[in-house]
C-alpha cells in the first residue's frame, strides 16, 4: 500500500477552461475528418452527433489519437424520442459518454442517431469490452441492433419477454411472467470454447420438470 | 463434461452453479463455473435478477419524484445517490447551492461513504470467516444508522436531498453526534486493522487474489475504489471538484497491486479519510439556508406559504407540475462509495424527466468478474467477489 | 388411532405444547436477501439488535436446513422460479415471512418486470411492511410467527396425516379390489368363450364327419 509503483500518471484536476480549451481542439478535427456536428441540446457538456457509419473511426480517433486517449467507455446509453416535443428526427438514439482517465476535462459524449426502420449501430465491443454487456442492455431495453456483436442476447430482462420495456410505446404495467429458470450451460460452454477447450461430451441438461411452470399464477 | 484442453490433454470439467441465492453473492448475483478439482476453469456471470426498472418508474413522475426511486440503487449508502441525481439536475437547472447545503452534503456524503465501505469490508470479513471483523465495523454503521433515523426519519432509505438543497434543517446535538461516530470509527478501525494487519488466514485468502492490472481495469471502465486499488489515482472529488471538495485537506488513497486486500484496505484507508473531512466540514458548518430562494425549485416552508400568494402559487406549481428543467441532455457524474455514479438526463422542458440513465459503477466491475475469477480456487471467488462490493440495486437497476 | 387423536386429550395436548416450544424457539432463517431489506435484516442479525435473543441462532444458506423462509426483498420476474423451487426444496414444516413492502406487495415498483408480491408464487404466514422494515419490526413479526407455531397442533396435523393415509389405503384398496373383480370377470367370460368355442369346433367336427 505505501509504495505505488504501478500509478500511471498524476490526474490533473479539470476546470471549465479545460473543458472548453478541449472542445475547442478536438471539434474541428472532428467536424472535418468525421463529419461530426456539435450536439446544442447538450448546453452544459460536450456532445457530438455522428453517422452511425463514423462511429468505430470516431472513437478510435479519441482513444489512440496521442493527444487525447479518451481511454475509458462510462456508458451506453439508449434514448427512445417517440411523442419528443418539437422533434423531427429519427425515432431513437444512442449515446456514447467517455472520459479519460489522465485528464479529467477530457469527456465526450457521442450521439448516434437511429432511425426505427433501420435500427442498427456498428459494436464498440471490440474497442471497449465493457461496450459488450451495455450494448447488450441496450439492445434488451431499446431493441436497438448492435452489428457484429459476439452475444446479443438480453441482460437484463428474462428470456422468455416479448417486446422492449423502454420503448415509449411499451406500457410501464405490463406484466411477463417467467416460467421455469434460465439456464446458463451454453454461455459456459461458448465460454470454455473462446479459451481454447473442446468440448467432447457435454453434461446432461436438466430438462425443467412440468411441475415448475408458473401457469395459471397471474392475477389478471 | 469432458474436454480437450488447449495443451492437448482430456479433462472432466464439473458445471457449477453459485447464486442468485447463495450466501456469498450478497443481493443476487449468479455465475456458473467449470471446475476442475478445486479450481475455476471458466466462468460466465449473470445479472438482471433485481431488475426493478428504475429508468422506466423515473419516467412516470416528475423530478422530485425521482429522490426516492435513487435511494434504492445503492441501499448501502442511499443519501449520496440522492445528491448525485441531485447534482445533476442542479447543473442542469444551473443553480449553485448555499453554503451550508454544501458543507452538509459534504459531511452526509462521507458519513455514508464510512458506512458503505464498512459494509462492504465486514461482509468480505464475514465471508472469509471473521465474525469479529464484521461486528466491530457494524458497530459504528449502527451509530451512523442513529444520527440518519434523527436527521430524516428513516434508517435506510432516506430521501434526505432534494433538488436546490435538503429536506430539512439538522436537528440540535447533530454535530456531536457526528463527531461520536468519527471517534468510534477510528476506533473500529484500529481493533479492525488489528484483527486483519497481521492475520496469516486473511493475509494468505486475500493478498494476490482477484488481481487486475490498471490497464486493464481501464478497460473494463473501472473507477472508485476498485480502480484505485490498482494504482491508479482517479477520484472525481479531486479531479472535477464538486461541494467544494477541493478546499478540504485529505488524499486520494491508492493500493498497488489491484488484488483483493487492495481494494479492502483502500476502503478502509478512505474511510479514515472521510474521517479527516468530515472534521474540518463540521468547523465551516454556519447557519444558514440550507435551500435555494427560488419558489420554482423549492417549496417554499409553512410560514410563507401561509401568508403571502406567491409562495402559496409557487408550492402547488412545484409539487404538481414539478420542476420545469430546461429542455436538453447532459451526463453528470459523482463520486460515490463504488465509483462514478453517473446520470443521464434528457429533458423536454415540461415537469417530468424524458430519460434517467443510471451509470452504476458495479456494472463494470462485476462484468469482468469472470476474468479475475479463471484461475483460482473457487473459495477465491468468493472473496473476489465480496471485494468488488457489489450492489444488486444499483447493478440490475 | 384416528378415533383417539380426533379429541386433544392430556397426552395430545402436552405432546404438542413440547414440540411446538421446540419448534417456535429455535427457527433457523433462510435469508432470501435480494434487495434493500436485506441490508436491514444484516442490521438484525448483528450486535445491537441480535436476532439470537429469539432463538434464530444460525442463519442458513441452504434450505434443506432451515424453517423460516425470509423473503427479504424485491422479487422480479427473472428470480420468481427460483423463489418458488427453494420454498419447494424446503422441508416441513415450513414457514414464510415477506419482508418489506416489495416482498408483499411490490412496494412502489409497479413495473413490467416486478413481482406485484410473494403471495403470487408461494404461501406467506407474516407480512411485514416498510421499505425497509425496522429490525424491530422484524422482531415483531418473528413473535407472530411463534404465536402462530404455538396455536399449531402437532399431534392433530399427525391424526390428519394417518387419517389420510388409511383414507388413501382404503381407497387404493377398494380400487384394487374393484380391479380384481372386474379382471376375474373378464377371465371367466374369456374361459366361458373359450369352452363355447370348443363346443362349437366339437359340433362342427361331429357334424362334418356323421355327414357323408
Amino acid at each position: 500500500m505505501s509504495h505505488c509503483e504501478n500509478r500511471v500518471e498524476t490526474p490533473v484536476v479539470a476546470t471549465a477552461e479545460a473543458r472548453q480549451e478541449f472542445a475547442e481542439k478536438v471539434l474541428p478535427i472532428l467536424e472535418s475528418r468525421f463529419g461530426a456536428v456539435r450536439d446544442e441540446d447538450d448546453q452544459w457538456g460536450f456532445t457530438v452527433v455522428v453517422d452511425g457509419a463514423q462511429l468505430r473511426n470516431v472513437v478510435l480517433f479519441l482513444r489512440d489519437g496521442h493527444e487525447y486517449r479518451v481511454n475509458m467507455l462510462l456508458d451506453v446509453v439508449g434514448v427512445d424520442y417517440l411523442g419528443f416535443k418539437d422533434y423531427t428526427g429519427p425515432r431513437f438514439a444512442v449515446e456514447y459518454a467517455l472520459k479519460s482517465v489522465y485528464n479529467p476535462s477530457r469527456r465526450i459524449r457521442i450521439k448516434v442517431r437511429v432511425s426505427e426502420t433501420d435500427c442498427k449501430v456498428p459494436t464498440i465491443s471490440d474497442l471497449f469490452p465493457i461496450a459488450n454487456w451495455q450494448e447488450r442492455e441496450v439492445w434488451d431495453q431499446y431493441g436497438i441492433v448492435f452489428e457484429n456483436h459476439p452475444d446479443l442476447r438480453r441482460l437484463l430482462n428474462h428470456a422468455e419477454f416479448q417486446g422492449h420495456p423502454l420503448r415509449k410505446d411499451y406500457p410501464a404495467h405490463k406484466r411477463q411472467w417467467l416460467s421455469t429458470n434460465d439456464f446458463l450451460l451454453p454461455e459456459l460452454e461458448a465460454r470454455l470454447e473462446a479459451k481454447g477447450y473442446k468440448i467432447i461430451s457435454r453434461s446432461k441438461e436438466v430438462v425443467p420438470d412440468a411441475e415448475e411452470y408458473l401457469t395459471g399464477s397471474i392475477k389478471q | 463434461m469432458i474436454v480437450l484442453a488447449p495443451n492437448g490433454e482430456q479433462q472432466s470439467l464439473m458445471p457449477l452453479n453459485v447464486g442468485p441465492s447463495h450466501g456469498a453473492t450478497h443481493g443476487c448475483l449468479r455465475y456458473m463455473t467449470a471446475l476442475d478439482g478445486e479450481n475455476i476453469v471458466a466462468s460466465v456471470g449473470e445479472i438482471g435478477y433485481l431488475h426493478r426498472g428504475f429508468e422506466k418508474m423515473a419516467e412516470q413522475g416528475t423530478w422530485q419524484q425521482v429522490i426516492p426511486y435513487t435511494d434504492r440503487l445503492n441501499y448501502c449508502s442511499a443519501l449520496m445517490n440522492n445528491f448525485a441525481y441531485c447534482r445533476a439536475v442542479e447543473q442542469m437547472l444551473g443553480i449553485d447551492l448555499p453554503e451550508r447545503a454544501k458543507v452538509l452534503r459534504v459531511i452526509i456524503n462521507e458519513l455514508s461513504r464510512i458506512a458503505d465501505h464498512f459494509i462492504c469490508v465486514a461482509a468480505a470479513a464475514q465471508d472469509l470467516g471473521s465474525t469479529t471483523g464484521f461486528f466491530y465495523l457494524f458497530d459504528s454503521r449502527e451509530m451512523i444508522m442513529v444520527i440518519w433515523e434523527k436527521l430524516t426519519g428513516a434508517r435506510l432509505t432516506n430521501s434526505y436531498g432534494r433538488i436546490g438543497g435538503l429536506y430539512r434543517d439538522t436537528y440540535t446535538g447533530f454535530e456531536e453526534d457526528v463527531l461520536a461516530v468519527c471517534r468510534q470509527v477510528d476506533k473500529n478501525l484500529h481493533d479492525v486493522h488489528a484483527c486483519f494487519d497481521r492475520n496469516r488466514i486473511f493475509l494468505d485468502r486475500t493478498t494476490g487474489v482477484g488481481k487486475i492490472s490498471a490497464e486493464r481495469a481501464i478497460q473494463w471502465g473501472w473507477t472508485g475504489p476498485c480502480l484505485r486499488a490498482t494504482g491508479v489515482a482517479s477520484d472525481l472529488r479531486k479531479d472535477e471538484p464538486y461541494f467544494d471538495y477541493e478546499t478540504y485537506d485529505w488524499d486520494v488513497t491508492v493500493g498497488s497491486e489491484g488484488d483483493v486486500f487492495d481494494r479492502l484496505m483502500v476502503r478502509l484507508a478512505e474511510a479514515e479519510e472521510s474521517c479527516k473531512i468530515i472534521k474540518q466540514a463540521l468547523k465551516r458548518l454556519q447557519p444558514g439556508p440550507i435551500n435555494v430562494d427560488d419558489p420554482r425549485i423549492r417549496v417554499p416552508d409553512h410560514a410563507h406559504t401561509y401568508q403571502d400568494m406567491e409562495s402559496l402559487i409557487g408550492r402547488f406549481k412545484t409539487v404538481y407540475e414539478g420542476i420545469h428543467v430546461p429542455a436538453g441532455e447532459y451526463y453528470s457524474g459523482s463520486e460515490v462509495a463504488n465509483g462514478e455514479l453517473g446520470f443521464t438526463l434528457v429533458s423536454d422542458g415540461s415537469g417530468k424527466p424524458w430519460r434517467v440513465k443510471v451509470r452504476p459503477p458495479c456494472l463494470t466491475q462485476f462484468a469482468v468478474f469472470h476474468e479475475l475469477v479463471e484461475g483460482v480456487l473457487l473459495a477465491d471467488s468468493m472473496a473476489t467477489l465480496s471485494s468488488l462490493n457489489i450492489i444488486a440495486g444499483e447493478l440490475d437497476r | 388411532m384416528d378415533t383417539q387423536a380426533k379429541e386433544a386429550g392430556i397426552f395430545t395436548s402436552t405432546v404438542d405444547f413440547v414440540v411446538n416450544w421446540g419448534r417456535k424457539n429455535s427457527l433457523w432463517p433462510f435469508p432470501y436477501g435480494t434487495a434493500c431489506c436485506a441490508i436491514e435484516f444484516m442490521s438484525t442479525e448483528s450486535s445491537r439488535y441480535d436476532l439470537s435473543r429469539m432463538g434464530s441462532e444460525y442463519v442458513r444458506f441452504t434450505p434443506r436446513q432451515s424453517d423460516v423462509l425470509v423473503v427479504s426483498g424485491t422479487i422480479t420476474y427473472k428470480q420468481a422460479p427460483i423463489l418458488k423451487r427453494i420454498y419447494e426444496q424446503m422441508a416441513e414444516p415450513k414457514w414464510v415471512i415477506s419482508m418489506g413492502a416489495c416482498a408483499c406487495s411490490g412496494g412502489f415498483y409497479d413495473c413490467y418486470c416486478t413481482v406485484p408480491g410473494i403471495d403470487h408464487i408461494i404461501p406467506v404466514d407474516v407480512y411485514i411492511g416498510g421499505c425497509p422494515p425496522r429490525p424491530e419490526s422484524f422482531f415483531d413479526a418473528m413473535f407472530d410467527l411463534q404465536n402462530k407455531i404455538a396455536d399449531e397442533s402437532y399431534m392433530k396435523e399427525r391424526a390428519e396425516r394417518v387419517r389420510d393415509q388409511l383414507e388413501a389405503i382404503q381407497l387404493k384398496t377398494a380400487e384394487c379390489k374393484e380391479e380384481l373383480i372386474s379382471c376375474s370377470h373378464a377371465k371367466v367370460d374369456e374361459l366361458k368363450g373359450k369352452a363355447e368355442g370348443l363346443k362349437r369346433d366339437m359340433i362342427k367336427k361331429a357334424t362334418f364327419w356323421k355327414e357323408p
